[in-house]
């Protein structure tokens, strides 16, 4: 065998070698994303109100791809952001039926409906983003027992997190609602979700 | 001895700076560029964590982050190796010292691109300052190697005649070829960009979103096809065997690169693909450089 053939053969070794462990760790990459996404829990049975007084409960989330958060209106630093990056992901979103957003406030003795739907005129822009109130303690219940979100002082002690709930009413993913990163991470999800096949 | 010592020094340098182009590359089509959500650091710790924390950072695509980091750090040895040589032994050749030392710099500072790129959420402009760095450093490492290889074996490089059409016209390839992977690289931040606006397009509304400009990356890619047959044929009866194979590998690169790009917008193979288009267009530019210094009579 000559030189040339040698180095041909060993060349082509090489890019094998490499091709296959880059197959593998690409492999690896996709199901670790999957992974992440694994479910956490049943989303709990709840009965809010959306500011226009309808009956908003958890079997409204079935069939659905649900980004659901704990704000208040009057909230002066996270919850702005966190209202922003909502209405930033419905615009992103607009074109799919599959997905909603829920907010729900913690301070419903001041945001009254009538400040609620005040508030949903400034954020958002379709009719998928449930703006919803109930008791406070009922609320507060529903953020620690049944999301597993911090809420201890409210309103100022909310969780900052979103939640990802799948159509089957799965808890999937928590994600920092003020972060750009975790907002880039939960567009990705969200896509995977909307593309899974069940 | 103390040259082949420098040259294989060299050659290592070079081999290990293609291999974190691959591994660079393969963090980009995986999606691991934020694994290590900080930088130099890995999060909390140096090393990424090994147990697996569902509200923590994606462990695989950390561990597939900082792969790339330490190959950069290898890389970064290799070439602080290859200075020290060149400073104690080439004192007197400035050009061997002269481009050890620059490779030192553009290794430090494609370094320090990445740990900008963390730090600026993988910032597209920055991005493709990365890459044209990367480049730019595999370009004076194959320089070195040619340089010290020429040094090595005087014989096989003497009485070579300097054909300045020919010199020229490699010099014009490099540049288009790094004008053709910066489209490239431009082509897929378009896409990018329209992907976070658009995260439900399907692969064909992707391409059609994209400005006129991805017929460039196309059409560059066929002239640069006939511009090396160009460059072939006028070597075909070069007495120097090397610098007939480098011309052949270059006219089969960009063949291999039209074909994986073509694959790459028919068929649905994306991210194996796109590796290997974005690794052999890189090799180009390195062995440019090693056939440009291999036909010049000095």
């Amino acid at each position: 065998m000559n030189d040339l053939n040698k180095k041909l053969i060993l060349s082509f070794l090489i890019v094998f070698f490499l091709g296959t462990v880059a197959l593998f760790t690409l492999r690896e990459a996709t199901e670790s994303k999957i992974r992440n996404l694994n479910v956490v829990s049943n989303v709990p049975s709840f009965e809010l109100a959306n500011f226009n007084g309808d009956i908003f409960t958890d079997n409204n989330l079935t069939n659905k791809i649900t980004i659901l958060s704990f704000v208040f209106t009057s909230c002066p630093d996270a919850c702005p952001i966190m209202s922003q990056n909502f209405s930033i992901l419905q615009e992103r979103f607009k074109d799919s039926d599959l997905i909603q957003f829920v907010s729900i406030t913690v301070d419903p003795e001041y945001d009254s409906n009538d400040i609620l739907e005040a508030f949903s005129e400034k954020y958002s822009n379709d009719s998928n983003w449930y703006f919803l109130r109930g008791d406070i303690n009922y609320i507060s219940t529903l953020s620690e027992k049944g999301f597993f979100l911090s809420a201890s002082l409210l309103p100022a002690g909310h969780s900052t997190r979103f939640v990802l709930i799948d159509k089957q009413k799965n808890i999937r993913k928590y994600y920092e609602g003020t972060d750009d990163a975790a907002i880039m991470e939960l567009q990705n999800d969200i896509v995977f979700l909307v593309n899974e096949k069940i | 001895m103390k040259l082949r010592l420098f040259y294989n020094s060299a050659v290592i340098a070079t081999i290990l700076s293609y291999l974190l182009i691959f591994i660079g590359g393969l963090v980009r089509v995986s999606g691991a560029g934020m694994g290590c959500p900080s930088w130099p650091k890995c999060g909390e710790g140096w090393i990424p964590p090994t147990n697996v924390d569902i509200n923590q950072i994606n462990t695989t695509l950390a561990w597939i982050e900082f792969t790339n980091r330490m190959f950069g750090v290898i890389l970064g040895i290799s070439i602080i190796i290859l200075n020290v040589i060149a400073i104690f032994y080439f004192r007197k050749n400035h050009t061997l010292l002269f481009y050890s030392i620059l490779s030192l710099i553009f290794v430090v500072i494609n370094g320090l691109l990445g740990g900008a790129l963390v730090w600026f959420e993988l910032n597209p402009y920055i991005k493709t300052a990365h890459m044209l760095f990367a480049l730019v450093l595999v370009s004076i490492l194959s320089y070195i190697c040619i340089k010290s290889y020429k040094m090595l074996n005087p014989n096989i490089f003497q009485g070579l005649k300097n054909n300045l059409i020919l010199s020229k016209s490699l010099i014009f390839l490099w540049i288009l070829i790094v004008i053709e992977i910066l489209l490239g690289t431009g082509l897929r931040t378009g896409i990018e960009l329209i992907v976070i606006d658009n995260p439900l397009f399907s692969k064909s509304d992707q391409l059609d979103a994209l400005p006129y400009y991805k017929y460039l990356h196309s059409i560059l890619g066929f002239g640069l096809l006939f511009f090396s047959i160009y460059i072939n044929y006028n070597l075909r009866n070069h007495p120097l065997l090397l610098a007939r194979q480098l011309a052949y590998f270059i006219t089969g690169m960009i063949v291999l690169q039209i074909f994986l790009g073509e694959m790459m917008i028919f068929f649905d193979l994306p991210q194996l693909t796109r590796l290997f288009h974005t690794w052999g267009s890189s090799w180009l530019v390195g062995v440019i450089i090693i056939l440009y210094n291999c036909i010049k009579n000095e």
